[in-house]
């Protein structure tokens, strides 16, 4: 695409709209799409209402800066698996284009998901495609407003319930409650709960298929993961062609199994029609299947003359699922994922971070013995108090000391402490210049729960 | 997508003119957002704003939320400007340079 002169496009891209009315449709995968739609979106509206060990499910709590996700608790420690995470969505999202195409798009974006709420809303209160068509041509007569007024009412209601559910992510959902109750919001509560309102009922209501368009990052690179193999909608022109309807069709030698009855056309939310071949608008959503399968069905010709199918298989070719970007993608995505859970499993509640103290190298005490200090900072991440130990090996007869107000060293669920210790050894065994020893911190009440840190010892060595 | 710019101005009329110009706004605006969302989340996995309002030379008092919103803010105007800096260079200006360049392609 880059290389052609880009000028024209640049204008067309920006022709006057032209609202797209989407037909209804019934069959196989608009029921999975369907299934789609309340999975998903039942997960974002019920899930911030449930509990789990005395503080919300799923709370991504911005102010006290921890996340809880059911029994884990995320602090910004833990920043390397919000990175891992991802990650790992990005390379799914490669892997699944290469295999499927748009499956993204047509099943578990949340753009097409919400506007296909959005779109049975319409349906509920201006009736099907014609009466929608018939409705918008027609005066503003008392039919009309009140079926427009009904849907605005519909639209707002469930924008706004969106909005307050994406705060309750953030704040706890039952005190945002009861604050929108009492008319209590913060102003950055009321901020976001409007702000993600308005972007629901903008992109769902009334932009649609133009974000798909224009604004997707997402829609822009995904023909890079296309190769011959990947699964795309098509329409089967060999099989299809000449297309012709009517009188003609009743009188040709030899018509194409396409009737031309353009119902592939009338329900395709972005506007295109899939005849025309494969197109960048369309986000696979396979609304053209169920219709041109119905149709098929009822004119006694095979179904699947749109289907999902690959650039291969229409040219005759034989098609293979498993190649090298399959599997290339496939293990990364294996490798993410392994790694990830095993990190996850080994985690350890305690961080620790062992900073030298900078105004001194080594100190000699009771002119045997050695002495290095250093600040000690463990961050209790887990989510009960928590008291630890000390301890230093790399050298023979390490002896750590640290003075805290009560002696003994505990830190509260997120709290992270500080305190001065110092490591001791013979001058005898540290005797270079520098060693490495290591510095470990475990929980009394559970050893194994530990983190050990490496650290410079300098030694005496004249 | 291309991104050759405008040099000739003259095959466009006013409005597609100012069309091309709202949409390329649109776009620094867009992508910025989008650009300010990711930064804003790296950024302040690693430092607390509650923290660098503690140690910055200015003294004004702000509490996590507006720190998370502040630098948000300061994200996305930063990419914007850089954005639109993009933009601003990449549309040559309307000398015998880009008369080459054209003519050329
Ligand atoms: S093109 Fe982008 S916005 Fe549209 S459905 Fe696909 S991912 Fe979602
Ligand atoms: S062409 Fe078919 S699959 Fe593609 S967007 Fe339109 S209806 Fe959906």
């Amino acid at each position: 695409m880059s290389t052609q002169d880009t000028r024209p496009v640049e204008l067309k891209l920006y022709k006057a709209h032209e609202k797209v009315y989407p037909r209804e449709t019934k069959g196989r995968f608009q029921f999975k799409r369907k299934l789609a739609v309340f999975v998903l979106l039942g997960l974002f509206y019920l899930l911030p209402w449930f509990d789990w060990g005395g503080h919300q499910a799923v709370l991504f709590d911005l102010p006290h800066r921890r996340f809880y996700i059911f029994g884990l608790t995320l602090w910004p420690q833990d920043f390397i698996f919000l990175a891992l995470m991802l990650i790992i969505a990005a390379f799914s999202l490669f892997f699944f284009t290469a295999l499927a195409g748009r499956l993204w798009c047509g099943y578990a974006c949340p753009q097409t998901v919400w506007t296909e709420v959005f779109i049975w809303m319409e349906q509920l209160t201006e009736g099907n495609r014609n009466k929608r068509m018939k409705l918008d041509k027609g005066p503003w007569n008392f039919n009309k407003i009140w079926r427009k007024t009904a849907k605005q009412f519909l639209w707002i209601t469930f924008a706004l319930w969106t909005g307050f559910t994406f705060v309750g992510f953030f704040t706890p959902i039952k005190e945002l409650a009861v604050n929108v109750v009492t008319w209590n919001l913060g102003p950055w509560e009321t901020f976001w709960l409007f702000f993600y309102g308005f972007a629901t009922y903008g992109n769902a209501g009334f932009l649609r298929e133009q974000v798909c368009l224009y604004m997707c990052p997402y829609a822009r690179f995904q023909g890079a993961m296309f190769d011959k193999e990947t699964l795309i909608i098509s329409y089967d022109e060999k099989r299809g062609e000449p297309r012709m309807r009517g009188k003609t069709r009743r009188e040709a030698e030899n018509p194409g199994d396409c009737i031309d009855c353009t119902l592939c056309v009338q329900v395709c939310p972005t506007g295109i029609d899939i005849r025309d071949g494969l197109q960048y608008e369309c986000i696979a959503c396979a609304a053209c299947i169920d219709a041109c399968d119905d149709v098929m069905a009822s004119v006694g010709l095979p179904k699947g003359l749109i289907r999902y199918t690959t650039e291969n298989a229409l040219e005759g070719k034989k098609s293979r699922v498993l190649r090298p970007r399959i599997l290339i993608y496939g293990a990364i995505l294996t490798l993410l994922v392994s790694s990830f859970a095993y990190a996850l499993l080994t985690r350890s509640s305690i961080d620790a971070n062992v900073i030298p103290d900078r105004n001194s190298f080594y100190r000699i005490v009771d002119a045997q013995r050695i002495e290095n200090v250093y600040n000690l900072k463990i961050m209790n991440k887990g989510s009960q108090t928590a008291h630890y130990e000390v301890s230093a090996i790399g050298l023979d007869g390490l002896a750590v000391d640290f003075e805290t107000d009560d002696g003994v060293l505990s830190a509260e669920p997120g709290e992270l402490i500080s305190v001065p210790i110092r490591i001791r050894a013979d001058r005898s065994v540290a005797n270079k210049k520098i060693h490495t020893i290591k510095v470990v911190v475990n929980e009394v009440d559970n050893p194994n729960n530990k983190r050990t840190e490496t650290v410079k010892y300098f030694g005496y060595d004249k | 997508m291309g991104t050759r710019p405008v040099t000739d101005q003259s095959q466009f009329n006013e409005r597609q003119i100012k069309r091309i110009f709202y949409r390329r706004l649109g776009t620094a605006v867009w992508v910025s957002f989008l650009a300010a969302a990711v930064q804003t989340m790296i950024f302040f996995a690693q430092f607390d704003p509650a923290y660098l309002n503690e140690i910055a030379s200015i003294t004004i008092s702000i509490d996590r939320w507006q720190g998370y919103a502040l630098g948000f803010v300061f994200f996305w105007l930063f990419s914007f400007i850089t954005g639109l800096f993009c933009g601003v260079i990449m549309a040559l200006p309307r000398t015998k340079l880009a008369q080459s360049i054209r003519q050329e392609s």
